[in-house]
């Protein structure tokens, strides 16, 4: 088992530069959670850690030592495959043992292997299949096997339940997460779905076009929003983002005043320096709204849809054409009214500037 | 039958007669041939003359060893060079690649005629590059067109040279279909380039190889525009004569139609049963 340690890793293909500078620090036995859009590099940065890229610039550590020049085959990682990558012309058995067997571990060792991963992973009935012979999750949890077979310092996992539909999804990530507990082992696990983030990780990477825009345990971000892309990436349904405008700063924070409705004015605790008249937006999470008179002001929307799933309801609404989804537990039933009026509460509101930066 | 059939029938019926014409006819009507004896006028049906010829006949013999010698070193010599081709025109590492494939294929395209021309300059035993070559490493001149062992492999070369490239394009189209993931994920479980190849890209690729194994047998059976061309007519007396050679000599030079028949579907059956072998194989070995 190993840590790992990224300074100012940047990778270029061609002229094209695609991580910009990733600087992380990943204790032994951490999961951590690489996530943010699609095409924002966060494959690139995996595959750099497995060795399957070359690092343009800086270095990666795993253990406390440098890897830029070791052959992946040496660095003692097991990486888990969106595609599943097993050997389609062996049974997934052969799959699991290939490794070793090409490496001369002794036969013993192998199958008990072999067998301790199978019953990790309750696959046991179907190791004399091919790969063409299971479905989706069956194949998955075979990659997973393989990677658990080679004992390796770190496991990286590149969006293995893409493929997956949503039911089977929800409960392999759910035995992933055992398996962490279970083995311990620092695991490295990409995917764009922040509810995979969030529920995974002890540690959340966001990235967005080949920068790390924040690290930190899911809640931290959730509360703590480094900024307006985070705010708007963790969390769902996403938080809500208004156009506002700085009415002006005094003891107790900044006013603010919404521009779908001029006559919503709301003090956030917010000590920047900031200028009267700028345009900032003011961040909300759909869970966070309040009922009428309960908050610190109230707005009026227009309701378009509301949908009613039970245990809570989301209703998708406008002001002055400003789109908004609002969280209301306590609803089942949208009433007749096809206006509503809610309540905002200060402390739970962030603010960005035009830069999209958190004004604290 | 519905009219819109029958309409699609009206539309299909000219193929079809051509067809009938011009491929089902000649098939069953030389088959009906290889009963007669065509060296009689008019001809006379006769159920062993030609049939009985070809079993105690040695040129036919001679001819059926000649093909079978160089289907058994050829086909299997081949297949290896395409695939080892095919891996290199694979490789990342490879610039121009589009050039190479064009050079590979280019065999297939060319003029047989001037192709053997080309052959047989190259190889001439006074002038030619190969025997060049060949002096100086200070070896002696071997006399291509003479010497039947050195007509067989002349034979042999010139038939590789120019379907290996073929062979290598459609193997290459099988190794890239072949997702890249599967190696990495092998490389990563520290299985070597060469483990990779003879345990993951063979296996893998092992259809197309078997469909490549067959059509080379086909063509390798039929073969007729080496031992023509290049080395004379099946020279030197006969060591080269396939028996698409010989088939074409009795057909065509002795105007013995009936006898031709017989070696024609002899070279039929002997492709198809040889075909089926190969494929049984390739089953057997999953
Ligand atoms: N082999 C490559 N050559 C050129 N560009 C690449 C290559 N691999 C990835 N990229 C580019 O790098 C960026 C990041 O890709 P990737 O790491 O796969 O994103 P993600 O996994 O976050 O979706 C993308 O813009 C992609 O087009
Ligand atoms: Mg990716």
């Amino acid at each position: 088992m190993a840590g790992l340690t990224l300074t100012n890793v940047i990778k270029r293909f061609g002229a094209y530069e695609v991580v910009h500078g990733a600087n992380l620090e990943i204790a032994d036995g951490e999961f951590v959670v690489f996530v943010g859009p699609s095409g924002c590099g966060k494959s690139t940065l995996l595959r750099m850690i497995a060795g399957l890229e070359d690092v343009s610039e800086g270095t990666i550590e795993i253990g406390g030592i440098a890897v830029n020049d070791v052959e992946p085959s040496e660095r003692r990682i097991a990486m888990v495959f969106q595609s599943y990558a097993l050997y389609p012309h062996m049974t997934v058995r052969r799959n699991l043992s290939f490794g070793l067997q090409m490496n001369g571990n002794p036969k013993e060792d192998t199958e008990r292997r072999v067998a301790h991963a199978a019953n990790i992973l309750q696959i046991n009935e179907l190791m004399d299949r091919r790969p063409g012979q299971l479905s989706g999750g069956q194949r998955q949890r075979f990659a997973i096997g393989r990677a658990i077979v080679r004992e390796p310092q770190v496991f990286l996992f590149d969006e293995p339940l893409s493929n997956l539909d949503a039911e089977l999804r929800v409960q392999m990530r759910v035995e992933i997460s055992r398996l962490h507990k279970q083995l311990g082992t620092t695991m490295i696990y990409v995917t764009h779905d922040q509810t995979e983030a969030m529920t995974l990780a002890d540690k959340i990477v966001v990235l967005r076009a080949g920068r790390i825009e924040q690290v930190g345990a899911p809640l931290e971000l959730y509360d703590n929003p480094a900024n307006q892309f985070v705010a708007g990436f963790v969390g769902s349904p996403k938080m809500n983002f208004l156009k506002a405008r700085i009415e002006g700063k005094g003891a107790s924070g900044v006013t603010v005043s919404l521009r779908a409705d001029p006559r919503v004015k709301l003090t956030l605790p917010v000590s920047s320096a900031v200028a009267a008249g700028s345009q900032v937006m003011l961040g909300v999470r759909p869970e966070h709204f309040v009922n009428a008179g309960a908050g610190d002001t109230d707005l009026t929307v227009r309701i378009d849809v509301a949908e009613h799933l039970g245990h809570t309801s989301y209703v998708y609404a406008t002001i002055s054409d400003e789109p908004l989804i609002i969280e209301r537990p306590e609803s089942r039933h949208g009433g007749d009214s096809d206006s509503l009026t809610i309540g905002l509460s200060a402390a739970r509101c962030f603010l960005f500037d035009a830069e999209g930066s958190r004004l604290r | 039958m519905p009219l819109r059939n029958r309409i699609a029938y009206a539309f299909l019926a000219p193929y079809l007669l051509i067809f009938a014409t011009f491929w089902l006819w000649p098939i069953i009507n030389s088959f009906l041939i290889s009963f007669q004896n065509t060296r009689v006028n008019p001809w006379r049906f006769s159920l062993t003359v030609n049939w009985g010829r070809l079993v105690a006949d040695p040129a036919f013999y001679n001819a059926l060893y000649n093909t079978l010698i160089i289907l058994v070193i050829q086909v299997p010599v081949m297949i290896a060079l395409a695939t080892v081709m095919a891996v290199l025109l694979n490789s990342p590492l490879l610039k121009a690649r589009p050039l190479y494939r064009f050079a590979f294929f280019a065999p297939v395209v060319v003029g047989e005629v001037a192709y053997a021309a080309v052959f047989r300059l190259m190889f001439s035993i006074d002038f030619g590059i190969i025997n060049k070559l060949i002096g100086s490493v200070g070896l002696p001149p071997v006399s291509w067109f003479d010497n039947g062992t050195a007509a067989m492999a002349l034979v042999i070369i010139a038939v590789t040279w120019r379907w290996a490239g073929y062979n290598a394009i459609i193997i290459l189209a099988g190794l890239q279909s072949i997702p890249g993931d599967v190696y990495e994920a092998a490389t990563l479980d520290r299985v070597g380039k060469v483990q990779q190849f003879f345990h993951i890209t063979l296996p893998l690729l092992k259809p197309i190889i078997l469909f490549c194994v067959v059509l080379s047998v086909i063509g390798t059976m039929q073969l007729f525009t080496e031992p023509f061309l290049i080395t004379n007519r099946g020279g030197p007396g006969g060591a080269t004569e396939t028996l698409g050679l010989l088939l074409y000599r009795q057909g065509f030079t002795s105007l013995n139609f009936g006898y031709a028949s017989a070696i024609a579907y002899t070279i039929a059956a002997l492709a198809v049963a040889i075909s089926l072998l190969n494929l049984f194989i390739g089953r057997e070995a999953k």
